[in-house]
């Protein structure tokens, strides 16, 4: 409406829709008649560099002032060839490349692939490699849904909840540090195990880390998840019924929120995860509807703050049964997996991480192929915005709780 | 009892928005009279774990060059060059490019003489992306020890070589002497 | 305690009986206009320096710390002169007489705000009648210029942050009004220097909160209408830097950028200070009385300084007192705003409106109603 008065064109078809004189339906029904103003939809790029697209995702908006009518996201910006490269290097190179894709999560991404190779070498993982395994992804994990807890806030304009929760993420990091000395792409765990056992006093450290955080959680919920403004910017909206969720294929804390009990921790029960299950150590959360609609922003935030208690809940499981033992299975250095093909699914903080991988029985895989949960719950975006307003549109990328690196590979 | 559930909702608005604005603002102002966890980074450092994958450092004396570490790269940034002295090595160059390096550590697991690690560096700041190719070698060419072994070797050699000589002349001149009998 | 402006005073002290009066006003308007820019600038260098530190320690770090030694105090200093080497620049398509008018339309009308604060009994620039609402006017002025900077940058960006400011200050000018009748009303005065006058007694605590019952709803709702006057979160709309970038000012950098933000914490100020004069006793405070009596008990006067009182007899002591006071209260209220901003999130632009027009106008209005009703009961 604005922009057009700006142009010095004179000729009305040259700039974009011109509604003069006509009418439109409205979605209500109502006939809207436009008289003498030349009005046409503004079209926004917001991104590739915008502070609140987590990264270099553009979505092309078109909007009627506040209110956007269409939506649009733009993929590619940090296209790495990553599947390519799994064809290129040996199997266990591959591993530092997964940390690569969802780097908020890289642990998660090491078991993902090298159980898919484990897959086809039907090797048996040492019990403490597995313990140690559940371990670092469920830290991981509490560490991903920390800074989607922090950036949703930030994307709503709570700037100190994020600095809170990067601080206990600081904590996880410098774990992980010691245990593996990286700090963001830890290439940790390897192909039949992880490569290191715990430096002494490990467990404990990470045992008073789950004790700080269980009562750090609870400001979480006072500060940021049950504040009235939060509240109201986030329930009713961008609701994803559990028809839609399902249609769009979301996975994770996206289709939980939806109220669909949906957990490959439970359901395809991997590693420790079936015993965990069993033992009843976890709940699988599910959204509620508590603050408005099921399955609105709120109901998905809330899926990935509580999840944060069931990993501790995990952690801690984890760490009254280990025992001590081997953290490797005896494999040759160079690797050579028999030729097959294997797709193993896991519950990445995000959804289900898919590795699907092929081998001719040399060392260098035949086919790698990713299936990234963020990329997959993306599509969800284009059929939620519409409708909506621009400051909404902020609070349903967060509530995605998209990693660029993993949707672009 | 519509206007009443309305009026309801309308005064729960402004009861929770004032209620959870101050249970925040209860949070916040608790942090602000608490001392700060960060460090003042360039004076106070925390301390780095033993495992921590820095800048790698090399343990010369007791590399072969036997490639393994640039062979499990994954992205080829090692790359090395010797010349081989029978057994002793004369070091030209033993290069890792920290433009591709990306610290995964999978270099230093397959060497066989457990030489090459990772240090607890982790600043590398250049001007220059030239720079960024670090040689890890502390001394070019040969080790002085193996200098001196392989001149003890040499003269070990030459020792043998003149005591073989030595018994040849002795051989030969007995057989001359046979010869010219 | 009424007094005359301390630098008129001075001059005309001092100055032979040939200078003509109007030379002497001219010269105190020099001096005024000196002092406002001085105190604007250093007001919101200390302003953005306490923010830092007010964020800082909120979020568990220290804020700067480096620049000036003691707790980084110069690094509002060192970014200003950064702000001022850096280039000036202007986008293509933006509209150039408008883009550079628009930064000294908003500074300019606050400083026009600030004409008719006190800072001290006798230390003001412009006494006027007519005092809260000459600030309010004012300082709705800027809505202009942040409106004339967001056409001119011709970005969308910067075009929905104006929008957004536009529709943000005129709901929230309606309860701003509002909830300071109801001092307005116990004060019986629009101008600040009397409305403090009238708060003097009871050891200085004679404050209009604890007059009226009916005034503590009346301050928070003026604080928070306050909030969305200054652009402060969670009334950040036009700004918004996670949905706008940063919504007007995207496309200014540089000196022009950082008018906007000394607007802020200008605005901030006087925002405080208004409040602290209708709210919270202006310069009264048990100090102020104690100089007060200190100086009444030196000069042996019966507690009423008569304007005939010459300049060098004048309680210095009880202006900077008085000054101090005042100045503290209204930092304590910028302290507020901050700590707020480092707590909450943004609200969303139909909620800026329906919490303008919905909860606080009509809210406004009941506390008006019933402090005009309890005066009455009273009176």
């Amino acid at each position: 409406m604005m922009i057009e008065s700006q142009g010095k064109t004179t000729e009305p078809q040259a700039a974009g829709v011109v509604l003069s004189e006509k009418a439109r339906t409205l979605p209500s029904g109502e006939r809207e008649f436009m008289m003498d103003v030349r009005t046409a939809d503004l079209e926004v790029n917001m991104g590739p560099q915008h502070p609140a697209t987590h990264g270099v995702m553009r979505i092309l908006i078109r909007t009627d002032g506040e209110l956007i009518t269409g939506a649009q996201p733009h993929l590619g910006y940090l296209h790495r060839c990553a599947e390519k490269i799994g064809e290129n290097v040996e199997w266990l190179q591959y591993l530092p490349y997964t940390d690569r894709y969802d780097y908020l999560a890289a642990m998660n991404n090491n078991l993902g692939y090298s159980m898919a190779v484990e897959a086809m070498l039907g090797e048996e993982i040492p019990r403490r490699a597995q313990m140690l395994r559940t371990i670092c992804a469920e830290l991981n994990r509490i560490g991903s849904h920390l800074i989607a807890f922090g950036t949703y806030g930030l994307d709503l304009g709570a700037i100190t909840p994020f600095l809170y929760a990067f601080r206990e993420r600081e904590w996880m990091m410098a774990l992980f540090e010691k245990i593996c000395g990286a700090r963001l792409t830890y290439s940790y765990l390897r192909i039949g195990g992880v490569f290191n056992d715990t430096p002494p006093g490990w467990l404990g450290e990470v045992e008073h880390f789950c004790d700080v955080f269980e009562e750090k959680h609870k400001e979480y919920v006072d500060l940021l998840m049950m504040n009235h403004i939060f509240v109201k910017r986030t329930a009713d909206i961008g609701v994803i019924p559990a028809e839609m969720a399902l249609d769009f294929g979301l996975t994770g804390p996206m289709i939980r929120g939806s109220g669909i009990d949906f957990d490959l921790r439970r359901d395809t029960p991997y590693m420790l995860y079936g015993e965990l299950a069993d033992a009843g150590a976890f709940d699988v959360i599910l959204g509620s509807g508590a603050k408005g609609a099921l399955g609105d922003c709120w109901d998905r935030f809330y899926v990935r703050v509580m999840e944060m208690i069931e990993s501790v809940k995990i952690i801690r499981w984890c760490l009254g049964s280990i025992e001590p033992g081997p953290v490797i299975a005896p494999l040759p250095k160079v690797l050579k997996v028999p030729a097959g093909e294997a797709y193993v699914g896991i519950e990445n903080p995000r959804g289900e991480l898919g590795h699907f991988v092929v081998s001719d029985g040399g060392k260098v895989a035949r086919r790698v192929r990713v299936r990234g949960p963020s990329f997959c719950n993306l599509a969800v975006l284009e059929a939620i915005m519409p409708g909506t307003l621009l400051a909404d549109a902020v609070a349903i990328v967060g509530s995605t709780d998209v990693v660029i690196g993993e949707t672009d590979r | 009892m519509l206007a009443s559930s309305a009026v309801r909702e309308y005064l729960t608005n402004v009861w929770d928005g004032v209620r959870t604005t101050l249970v925040g603002m209860r949070i916040t102002g608790r942090y602000l009279l608490q001392k700060p966890i960060t460090v003042q980074y360039p004076d106070e450092r925390l301390p780095i774990p033993d495992r921590y994958r820095g800048i790698h450092y090399l343990e010369q004396e007791k590399c072969i060059n036997c490639l393994a570490c640039a062979r499990a790269c994954p992205i080829d940034c090692i790359e090395m060059d010797a010349i081989r002295h029978g057994k002793e090595l004369e070091w030209v160059s033993f290069t890792l490019d920290y433009q591709k390096c990306m610290f995964c550590e999978l270099c230093v697991y397959p060497c066989p003489k457990d030489c090459i690690h990772m240090g607890t560096e982790f600043a590398y700041v250049s001007f220059d992306r030239s720079e960024f190719v670090h040689d890890l070698l502390s001394f070019k060419g040969m080790a002085p020890d193996a200098k001196v072994r392989m001149r003890e070797a040499k003269e070990k050699k030459a020792l043998k070589e003149a005591a073989k000589l030595a018994a040849k002349q002795a051989k030969d001149e007995s057989e001359g002497n046979g010869d010219g009998d | 305690m009424q007094h005359g402006n301390l630098v008129h005073e001075l001059l005309s002290g001092v100055a032979p009986e040939a200078v003509p009066e109007w030379a002497t006003i001219l010269v105190t308007a020099v001096i005024g206009v000196s002092v406002l820019v001085g105190l604007v600038s250093v007001l919101a260098m200390f302003s953005v320096w306490l923010e830092r530190k007010v964020s800082g320690h909120i979020q568990c770090r220290y804020g700067p710390m480096y620049v000036g030694g003691w707790h980084g105090w110069a690094q509002s200093l060192a970014d200003g002169v950064k702000l001022l080497m850096k280039e000036d620049m202007i986008p293509l398509g933006a509209d150039r007489v408008l883009f550079v008018l628009a930064p000294a339309l908003v500074l300019g009308s606050i400083f026009g705000a600030m004409a008719a604060m006190p800072l001290a009994p006798g230390f003001y620039f412009a006494d006027i009648n007519l005092g809260v609402f000459f600030i309010l006017g004012m300082s709705a002025l800027t809505t202009i210029g942040v409106i004339m900077s967001g056409w001119a940058s011709n970005s969308k960006w910067s075009l929905y942050g104006a929008m957004r400011e536009a529709a943000q200050v005129v709901a929230y000018e309606i309860p701003l009004g509002i909830s300071l009748l109801a001092p307005l009303m116990v004060a019986g005065t629009f101008n600040l220097l009397e409305a403090s006058e009238a708060q003097s007694g009871w050891f200085g605590m004679k404050w209009f909160v604890f007059q009226n019952p009916f005034l503590i709803p009346a301050a928070v709702l003026f604080f928070v209408a306050a909030l969305a006057e200054t652009k402060r979160a969670p009334f950040d709309l036009p700004e918004a830097e996670s949905e706008l970038v940063a919504g007007f000012m995207t496309e200014y950098s540089g000196i022009r950028w950082s008018f906007f933000f000394m607007e802020e914490y200008a605005a901030m100020f006087l925002m405080s200070i208004v409040g602290a004069v209708f709210f919270f006793g202006g310069f009264e405070s048990p100090f102020t009385s104690l100089a007060e009596w200190a100086f009444v008990a030196e000069s042996g006067a019966d507690g009423v300084v008569t304007e005939a009182a010459g300049i060098f007899e004048l309680p210095l002591l009880y202006h900077v007192t008085a000054g101090t006071v005042l100045a503290a209260k209204a930092l304590f209220g910028v302290f507020l705003m901050m700590w707020v901003r480092w707590t909450l999130p943004r609200v969303r632009i139909d909620q800026v409106m329906t919490m303008g027009y919905k909860y606080l106008t009509p809210l406004a209005l009941v506390v008006v109603l019933a402090t005009g009703f309890w005066e009455l009961i009273l009176s």
